[in-house]
């Protein structure tokens, strides 16, 4: 609690979000570096369970779209920290948010896991059922990943 | 015209499943989930293929290849956008429709960023042929960036001209 009081205070963090430009500026960079990440991520998963860009190699498709997924989740995470920064006091133990940060680990651990496999994977004989349920779990966390944040401030009247 | 447009309105957010709708604190939130469903497939394969234009990031595939991958899933996501989209202004139509920032996301910003998809879409076929793609291209693919950047920033707006 003292730690977000004091995050809430500094100076940087005041400034960024006492103006209106500045801070719907830094909420849609949050809004849309989650359309990159969740795109890219949901694209290479829906590649792997079979059901997009059949033609194309997975690797390949996978190379191309990885970094804007990195690029996305780094961008969405300094956002993201700045709007939280910006009211911290109100997510100091606030359920629905803590739950939306374990969830969206969950889905960047799984993105992790099917970017480090996707070359083993991709064979000849086609992509191994253990993959496919992988990549569905992943597409899964993105979308309650998606809910849950969207629930904080429904359920909590925060952010 | 105008008028009628209101009277459309007013019944729309006063239908059975508008009320379900806005009347929970549970169902909104699902709804809205819907609508960023959608935009995170829609625009995120748009600008994963603008990019690519620009030259940005790696090129295992060429733009058109890439395109052409990203085609059916890129017209799905908007499709969940708009079915999540129409659904969040059913739950308070006429409020919407009078707010400004509104009007200028879908009267303005959406159709011509939707033109101006198609046409880069159209185009990608032959402009992302060679990895190394002409300065039209890279010049449209910018302009496509920014285009929903600005549609997602009008967006982000409406609830400062809320009023009443």
């Amino acid at each position: 609690m003292h730690f977000s009081m004091w995050l809430a205070h500094t100076t940087l963090i005041r400034w960024l979000n006492d103006s209106v430009v500045i801070s719907t500026f830094v909420e849609v960079l949050h809004y849309f570096s989650m359309f990159l990440l969740v795109g890219s991520i949901v694209l290479v998963d829906l590649r792997l369970i079979g059901v997009a860009a059949k033609r194309r190699n997975a690797t390949e498709l996978a190379n191309d779209l990885f970094p804007i997924m990195w690029v996305g989740l780094a961008l969405n995470f300094l956002s993201g920290f700045i709007l939280y920064a910006g009211g911290a006091p109100d997510y100091y133990g606030n359920h629905w948010f803590y739950l939306k940060l374990a969830v969206i680990l969950a889905a960047v651990i799984f993105g992790i896991m099917v970017q480090a496999n996707v070359k083993n994977w991709d064979r000849p004989a086609g992509i191994p059922v253990g993959a496919k349920l992988l990549a569905f779990v992943s597409l899964a966390l993105w979308i309650v990943s998606i809910w849950a944040a969207v629930e904080v401030p429904a359920l909590t009247g925060v952010g | 015209m105008y008028h009628l447009l209101y009277s459309f309105c007013e019944w729309l957010q006063n239908t059975g499943w508008a009320l379900n709708i806005s009347g929970s604190t549970w169902s909104y939130p699902y709804v809205q989930a819907i609508h960023f469903t959608g935009l995170s497939l829609w625009v995120g394969t748009n600008i994963a293929v603008d990019l690519h234009l620009l030259g940005i990031g790696p090129k295992r595939l060429t733009s058109a290849e890439l395109n052409n991958a990203l085609f059916a899933w890129n017209w799905t996501g908007l499709a969940i956008a708009v079915t999540g989209g129409f659904m969040l202004f059913s739950t308070a139509a006429t409020s919407f429709i009078v707010n400004p920032a509104f009007q200028m996301k879908l009267g303005l910003l959406v159709p011509l960023g939707i033109i101006l998809h198609i046409v880069v879409q159209q185009k990608t076929k032959t402009w992302g042929q060679a990895k190394d793609t002409p300065g039209v291209a890279k010049f449209m693919g910018g302009l496509e960036l920014l285009w929903w950047f600005a549609v997602a920033t009008a967006a982000a707006s409406i609830p400062y001209f809320e009023h009443g």
